[in-house]
């Protein structure tokens, strides 16, 4: 039943399903929204109102919080009242002085509870001193201590302020990059064995591969828009990685149009070989070099984190990996078919003449 | 060594015996400087900027397209018994990168005639425009080669070489803006080198690709 060479192909389709139910049903982990007042002076008592997303503040056991300064410095919520699950409201006393010399601190709001687990939320509170002469006193700040952390239970996306569920998108958007370039490099590797052997099947081979990658590439920029359009509020920027896949999608729809042209076979395929060559070797520059020069407001680059750290966790990499090797083998499989077609139709051509 | 003067020199030799296309060229560019005079009559230095690599990348488009266009077959056969591949190449490109530098002087009278001569930091700009026109005018030779022998040669010569130099364009149109004094940026040098690093690749992948194209 089961024929040769199918395996890879069902396991790419396997693991993309996979991807796709995990990578959109996994809940995202909880997160604070916002945070109301945002400010406040010392010796003042706040009631703090949290609003949060896929929280069961309603629900909870040992609700706990706190507003927490530095690695020493934090104070506890009084009490935890809360009328539905997306919303809570603390009681904290805020001391009289500050635990060093500085006029504005920036606090960050820390919840623990047993059904979430701990979560943060950065910067919430902006304190500032209520007197003009600064008098400082860390004890007051010292005397909450934070214990001991509940875990959340099971998988779940880590939250991300702006990002929210739109984190899903790094299984397509990202993964499509990754399998584009590699199905590129594919298509090169092809394109080299052509120009040294001089075997149409390589050519066909380089085609194919380097039509896929394209088209990935086109993909790749349509779930980029829809995402800058949800976090940066519009489809596309003048950042410079958009730029760059613009000028690399023209170079290589360049290529398929000289793939196109009416030469005889011998001379389509040594140029469209040499031609995919030079766009390779042109298109490094392009993406490896250029983009990491200049800011851009993608991850890894002007400062802003990238794969690694909070924004890849164990958790995305779950469905991360899976989903590059499984746009891969798709790729590989349609590839494949383009191959077999373009083989069938060159046999029929040469008998008929 | 030798024998690449010579082929250069032929190369000389052929473009003054067709002294109309070679002026006609010339013409080109000084008629489309003057129609942006005429179009903006007063250039701020970003206008005067773009308008300049806009039209030296055209004019010298239309130049290399047919720096193996034009030949024929029968030559090619010639050239294929009489010279090694690594040194017509090489004659063709030096002409080539002299003769997109040659337009580019012209270009720039030109435009320093009609429109005056913004820059402010002449040693920035001649060194970011050598080495970005040894690269379009690489890329264009390439492409010529790729392009030739076929009736919409030209049309798919700016097809295929526009995406390519792009990148170039992009960086030289920064160099030039700083050398303006439009826009500060302390890591200009960085940008001169990518240019110069690009120019290489390039230049060693022609080299290395050059042979495979030759045999037809």
């Amino acid at each position: 039943m089961i024929q040769k060479g199918m395996w890879w192909k069902l396991s790419g389709i396997i693991l993309f399903l996979y991807v796709l139910w995990g990578g959109m049903t996994i809940p995202l982990r909880p997160g604070i929204t916002s945070i109301n007042p945002s400010s406040a002076k010392t010796g003042d008592t706040i009631e703090l109102k949290a609003t949060g997303y896929n929280t069961h503040f309603a629900s909870v056991r040992n609700g706990r919080a706190w507003l927490k300064l530095d690695s020493v410095h934090a104070i506890k919520a009084l009490n935890w009242q809360s009328e539905n699950n997306n919303e809570v409201t603390f009681r904290f006393i805020l001391p009289q002085t500050l635990p060093n010399a500085t006029e504005v601190f920036p606090l960050h709001l820390i919840i623990d509870n047993e059904t979430d687990g701990a979560f943060v939320h950065p910067n919430a509170l902006f304190l500032s001193s209520s007197t003009d002469t600064l008098s400082f006193d860390a004890i007051p700040w010292t005397k909450h201590e934070l214990g001991q952390f509940n875990d959340h239970q099971g998988i779940q996306f880590p939250y991300r302020s702006i990002l929210n569920e739109t984190i899903r998108n790094t299984f397509f958007h990202v993964a499509l990059w990754f399998a584009m370039f590699l199905l590129l490099i594919f298509g090169v590797v092809y394109s080299i064995r052509y120009l040294s052997t001089s075997d149409y099947e390589f050519d066909r081979k380089a085609s194919a591969y380097t039509n896929i990658a394209v088209l990935y590439g086109i993909f790749g920029i349509l779930t980029g828009s829809v995402w800058a359009k949800f976090t940066w509020n519009t489809f596309w920027t003048n950042d410079v990685k958009l730029n760059m896949t613009a000028i690399a999608l023209l170079i290589y729809l360049a290529y398929i149009i000289l793939r196109g042209m009416n030469y005889d076979q011998d001379k389509r395929a040594r140029l469209a070989a040499i031609y995919n060559i030079f766009a390779f070797i042109a298109l490094i520059p392009l993406v490896f070099v250029i983009p990491r020069m200049t800011d851009s407001l993608h991850p890894g680059n002007g400062g802003n984190p990238a794969l690694g750290g909070e924004d890849l966790d164990h958790t995305l990499r779950m469905f991360f990996y899976p989903s590059i090797l499984a746009l891969f083998l798709i790729g590989k499989w349609i590839a494949e078919l383009t191959i077999r077609f373009e083989r069938v139709k060159d046999h029929f051509y040469l008998k008929k003449s | 060594m030798n024998r690449i003067s010579e082929i250069f020199l032929k190369e000389l030799v052929v473009e003054f015996r067709q002294k109309y296309a070679l002026g006609g060229i010339f013409l080109f560019s000084a008629t489309i400087v003057f129609l942006v005079y005429k179009v903006f009559n007063q250039v701020s230095g970003l206008e005067w900027s773009i308008m300049l690599w806009i039209i030296t990348l055209f004019a010298g488009l239309n130049a290399i397209v047919k720096s193996f266009v034009q030949e024929k077959k029968e030559t090619y056969l010639y050239y294929y018994c009489l010279f090694d591949p690594l040194e017509l190449i090489t004659a063709k490109l030096i002409y080539n990168i002299l003769f997109l530098g040659l337009l580019f002087i012209s270009i720039l009278i030109f435009m320093s005639l009609f429109l005056g001569f913004p820059v402010k930091d002449p040693a920035l700009f001649f060194m970011g425009s050598s080495l970005g026109l040894t690269g379009i005018a690489i890329i264009l030779t390439f492409v010529s080669l790729i392009a030739n022998s076929e009736q919409s040669g030209s049309t798919l010569m700016s097809v295929l070489s526009i995406p390519l130099i792009l990148p170039i364009m992009m960086l030289l149109l920064k160099i030039t803006a700083v050398s303006l004094r439009l826009i500060s940026d302390t890591s200009v040098d960085q940008d001169v080198w990518m240019l110069a690093g690009i120019d290489a690749i390039m230049l060693g992948t022609v080299i290395v690709l050059f042979p495979f194209l030759w045999r037809s």
